[in-house]
C-alpha cells in the first residue's frame, strides 16, 4: 500500500478531519473498532458527516465499509469505540437513534410472497404509522407505482433496489444510509438511483452513500470519506479530496533519461516514477521551461497532466494500494465458537 | 416504546427542522406503535409462508387418515396394540382426535414446532430480510418474544385443525358417543370434548419447549436448516436415553419424559399430579431457552 510518506501530495490534500464548520453534525464515529478473530475489520475509525451532507464513503472491497454500517445502525456491536447517529449513541440508545435513520445494508430484501405495497405496510410499521398515501408517494418516487401490488419475488435485482430506497423514505427520516445502491443495476438504472439521491440531498436529507465507485461518488457528493483496513485515509469535501499540490506527471518516449535530465533541474528527491509516468513536484510556473529544456534534450513528451487533474480514481488507488481487488477476509468465526455471542473476545 | 419516550427524543434532537419533523404526520411522536404490532407482524409473515398451510393441513389430514384407514378395515387394532386410544376409534368417533393426537405428538408435531420457530430468525437471516428489520426501532427481545408467541398461536391452529378435523371424521365415520374413562367410569361427550381440549392445551405446552429449543439455536445459527436438524437431533437423543432404565434418574428432569402424560386427564377423578408436574417442566424448560436465547440474540453481530 502506498503511504504518505511515500506518494507525494497526499500529506497536502488530507482536509481538515472535523470539517462541519457550523453545521451540526449528524453522525460521527469516535475510535470505532470491530475485531473477528484474527481479523481487525475496522480500526479505531473517527469520521463526521454533517447535516445536509450527501457524504460519499469510499473503500475497496474488504476495507471494512459494511462493518462500519453495521455497527453505526446497531446490527453487530464494536469492539470498542462508538458513534453518535443522530444525536443518539450507538450501542446503547440504538432504538431513538434508528428512529431517524432509514437504509439498507447489502442487498435490500424483502418477503417475496408479499407485494411490493405489503413490504413496505409490514416494514413501515415497525417505525409507526404509515399512511397509504405515504406508501404511495414513495413508491412513486422509486418508480414503482406500476407494480406495487406485484410479488417482490418476481421483482429484477433493480427494482428491489428501489424498493430498498423506498422503504428507507417511508419515515422521511433525517438521515439515509445506502450501502451501494447502485451494484448490479444497468446504466439507466444506475442513473436514475443517482438522480434520486442528489434530488434527496437537494431536499435536505442527509444521504450517507457507501460505494468503492469513485466517480459515482464525485458525481452525487459533497464530501466523502476514503477508508482502507478499516482506517480512515482521508475525509473532507470532494472537491478537496484530489491532490491540491504542485505535483505533476509526464510521460515521454524514453523516461530514464527524462528522470535523469529532470533530477539533474529540480533535485533528486522532487522526482518519483511510477508504472507509467514520472511524479515531479514542481511549481507550476516552472512547468514550461522544464518541457522545453526536454525537448531540447531530444526527449519527445507525450503527455504532461497536472496532479489536481488526474482522476479521484488514481488518487484513491494511490491512496489505498493497487491491490483494491484482494480477496475479502474470512470474518466468520468457525466451529464451536460460533455459538458465543459475537464481539466478546 | 412509549410516547413519552418518543417525544423525548424530538427534544434532544432540536437541530431536525421543525417542517420536517411534521412531514407526512409520520415521525417520532407518533412512532408509538401497540403491543399488537410485533404479533401481528410475525402473524402476517407466517401466513405468507406457503409451508405453513402445508403443516396445518397434515394435522387436519391425519385424523381423517386414521378414520378412514380404521374403517376400511372394520375394527381397529387389537387392545393394547397401536397408538394410544387407537383401539377404541371404531366403537366411538370420539376416539379419533384423541389417537391422533398420540400419532403425532411424539414426532410430527416436535418436527412441525422446530420447523416453524427455527426458521423464525435463521430463516429471516438466511431470507436477508433480518438484516432490513433490525434496522427499524424495534427491540430484539420483544421481537423474540414476538416470535415465541406467534410459533405457539401457529400450533394452537394446527391443534385445533387436528381436533376438528378428528371430531368431524370421527362422526362421519364412527358417530359421536359418550367416552369411557381410563377408569371406567363414563362422560357424557362435552364433557368427552372437554377432556380432548385440555389434552390437546398440553400437548401445546409440551410443545413450549421445542418451540424455545429451535428458537434458541435459530437465534445462533444463520441456517434454519442446522436449528431445525439440531432440535430434532436433540429431541430424540433424550428421547433414546430416557428409554433405557440405565437413565431412569435422569428422566424426572427432562420435558419429553411428561409429553405422554395428558392421558391422565382420562382418569377419574383426573390423576393432577403428573399432570402438574409436566406443566411446570414445561414451564421451566421453555422459559429458561427462551432467556438464553434472548441472551444471546440481544448481542448477537447480524452479519447475513
Amino acid at each position: 500500500m502506498a503511504t504518505a510518506t511515500q506518494t507525494p501530495g497526499i500529506d497536502e490534500a488530507r482536509p481538515e478531519q472535523q470539517s462541519c464548520g457550523g453545521r451540526v453534525p449528524i453522525l460521527t464515529t469516535h475510535g470505532l473498532t470491530k475485531q473477528f478473530a484474527e481479523l481487525r475489520a475496522v480500526d479505531g475509525l473517527d469520521m463526521e458527516v454533517c447535516r445536509g451532507d450527501v457524504f460519499g464513503f469510499l473503500g475497496p472491497n474488504g476495507a471494512g465499509k459494511t462493518t462500519v454500517i453495521r455497527m453505526v445502525l446497531g446490527l453487530i456491536r464494536p469492539t470498542s469505540g462508538f458513534a453518535e447517529v443522530c444525536g443518539h449513541r450507538v450501542p446503547g440508545d440504538l432504538q431513538s437513534a434508528l428512529r431517524h435513520v432509514g437504509g439498507f445494508v447489502d442487498d435490500p430484501t424483502f418477503y417475496p410472497l408479499m407485494s411490493a405495497r405489503r413490504n413496505l405496510r409490514l416494514l413501515g410499521s415497525m417505525t409507526g404509522t404509515v399512511s397509504e398515501e405515504r406508501i404511495d408517494e414513495v413508491l412513486e418516487i422509486a418508480g414503482l407505482s406500476e407494480r406495487a401490488e406485484s410479488r417482490v419475488g418476481g421483482f429484477s435485482h433493480g427494482m428491489k433496489q428501489r424498493l430498498g430506497i423506498a422503504q428507507a423514505l417511508l419515515h422521511s427520516p433525517e438521515l439515509i444510509v445506502l450501502d451501494e445502491p447502485t451494484s448490479g443495476l444497468d446504466p439507466r438504472g444506475m442513473k436514475d438511483v443517482r438522480e434520486l439521491i442528489r434530488r434527496l440531498g437537494a431536499g435536505g436529507t442527509t444521504v450517507f452513500l457507501s460505494s468503492h465507485l469513485l466517480h459515482e461518488v464525485e458525481q452525487v457528493c459533497t464530501r466523502a470519506v476514503i477508508i482502507d483496513r478499516g482506517k480512515v485515509v482521508v475525509q473532507g469535501p470532494v472537491s478537496q479530496l484530489r491532490p491540491q499540490t504542485d505535483t505533476v506527471k509526464i510521460l515521454t518516449d524514453d523516461q530514464p533519461r527524462a528522470a535523469e535530465a529532470l533530477r539533474a533541474q529540480l533535485g533528486a528527491d522532487a522526482v518519483h516514477e511510477d508504472e507509467r509516468y514520472l511524479i515531479l513536484r514542481a511549481p507550476e510556473a516552472v512547468v514550461p521551461e522544464m518541457v522545453r529544456r526536454l525537448v531540447v534534450d531530444g526527449l519527445a513528451v507525450r503527455a504532461v497532466v497536472p496532479a489536481s487533474e488526474q482522476s479521484l480514481e488514481d488518487f484513491f488507488l494511490e491512496l489505498t494500494g493497487n491491490d483494491g481487488d484482494r480477496p475479502a477476509p474470512k470474518k466468520r468465526r468457525a466451529g464451536l465458537a460460533r455459538l458465543l455471542p459475537g464481539g466478546r473476545r | 416504546m412509549s410516547a413519552d419516550h418518543a417525544t423525548a427524543d424530538v427534544v434532544t434532537a432540536p437541530s431536525a427542522p421543525p417542517a420536517r419533523a411534521n412531514a407526512h404526520g409520520s415521525t417520532a411522536p407518533r412512532m408509538t406503535g401497540h403491543a399488537w404490532g410485533p404479533l401481528y407482524r410475525e402473524w402476517l409473515k407466517l401466513l405468507y409462508q406457503r409451508r405453513s398451510y402445508v403443516i396445518w393441513g397434515g394435522a387436519f389430514v391425519v385424523p381423517f387418515l386414521i378414520a378412514l384407514a380404521l374403517y376400511l378395515a372394520r375394527s381397529g387394532p387389537e387392545g393394547g396394540e397401536g397408538p394410544l386410544f387407537m383401539s377404541q376409534v371404531t366403537s366411538n368417533g370420539m376416539y379419533v382426535a384423541l389417537a391422533a393426537l398420540s400419532v403425532l405428538l411424539p414426532f410430527l408435531l416436535p418436527m412441525a414446532a422446530a420447523m416453524v420457530a427455527g426458521y423464525m430468525i435463521a430463516g429471516e437471516a438466511e431470507l436477508g430480510t433480518l438484516r432490513i428489520i433490525l434496522l427499524r426501532p424495534v427491540r430484539r427481545g420483544s421481537m423474540l418474544l414476538a416470535k415465541w408467541v406467534m410459533a405457539m398461536l401457529y400450533l394452537a391452529v394446527g391443534f385445533g385443525l387436528m381436533l376438528v378435523g378428528g371430531l368431524i371424521f370421527g362422526a362421519l365415520f364412527f358417530d359421536l358417543k359418550p367416552m369411557v374413562t381410563l377408569s371406567g367410569t363414563t362422560v357424557g361427550v362435552w364433557q368427552g370434548l372437554g377432556l380432548i381440549v385440555l389434552c390437546c392445551l398440553y400437548g401445546l405446552a409440551a410443545m413450549a419447549c421445542i418451540v424455545s429449543l429451535a428458537l434458541l439455536f435459530s437465534a445462533i445459527s444463520d441456517s434454519s436448516l442446522t436449528a431445525l436438524i439440531a432440535t430434532i437431533v436433540i429431541y430424540i437423543v433424550v428421547q433414546v436415553l430416557i428409554a433405557f432404565s440405565y437413565f431412569d434418574w435422569l428422566a424426572p428432569w427432562v420435558f419429553p419424559h411428561y409429553f405422554l402424560e395428558y392421558t391422565n386427564f382420562f382418569r377419574d377423578p383426573i390423576y393432577w399430579d403428573p399432570i402438574l408436574k409436566g406443566l411446570a417442566a414445561f414451564g421451566v424448560w421453555s422459559a429458561g431457552m427462551t432467556f438464553v436465547a434472548y441472551l444471546l440474540f440481544r448481542r448477537k453481530d447480524v452479519l447475513s
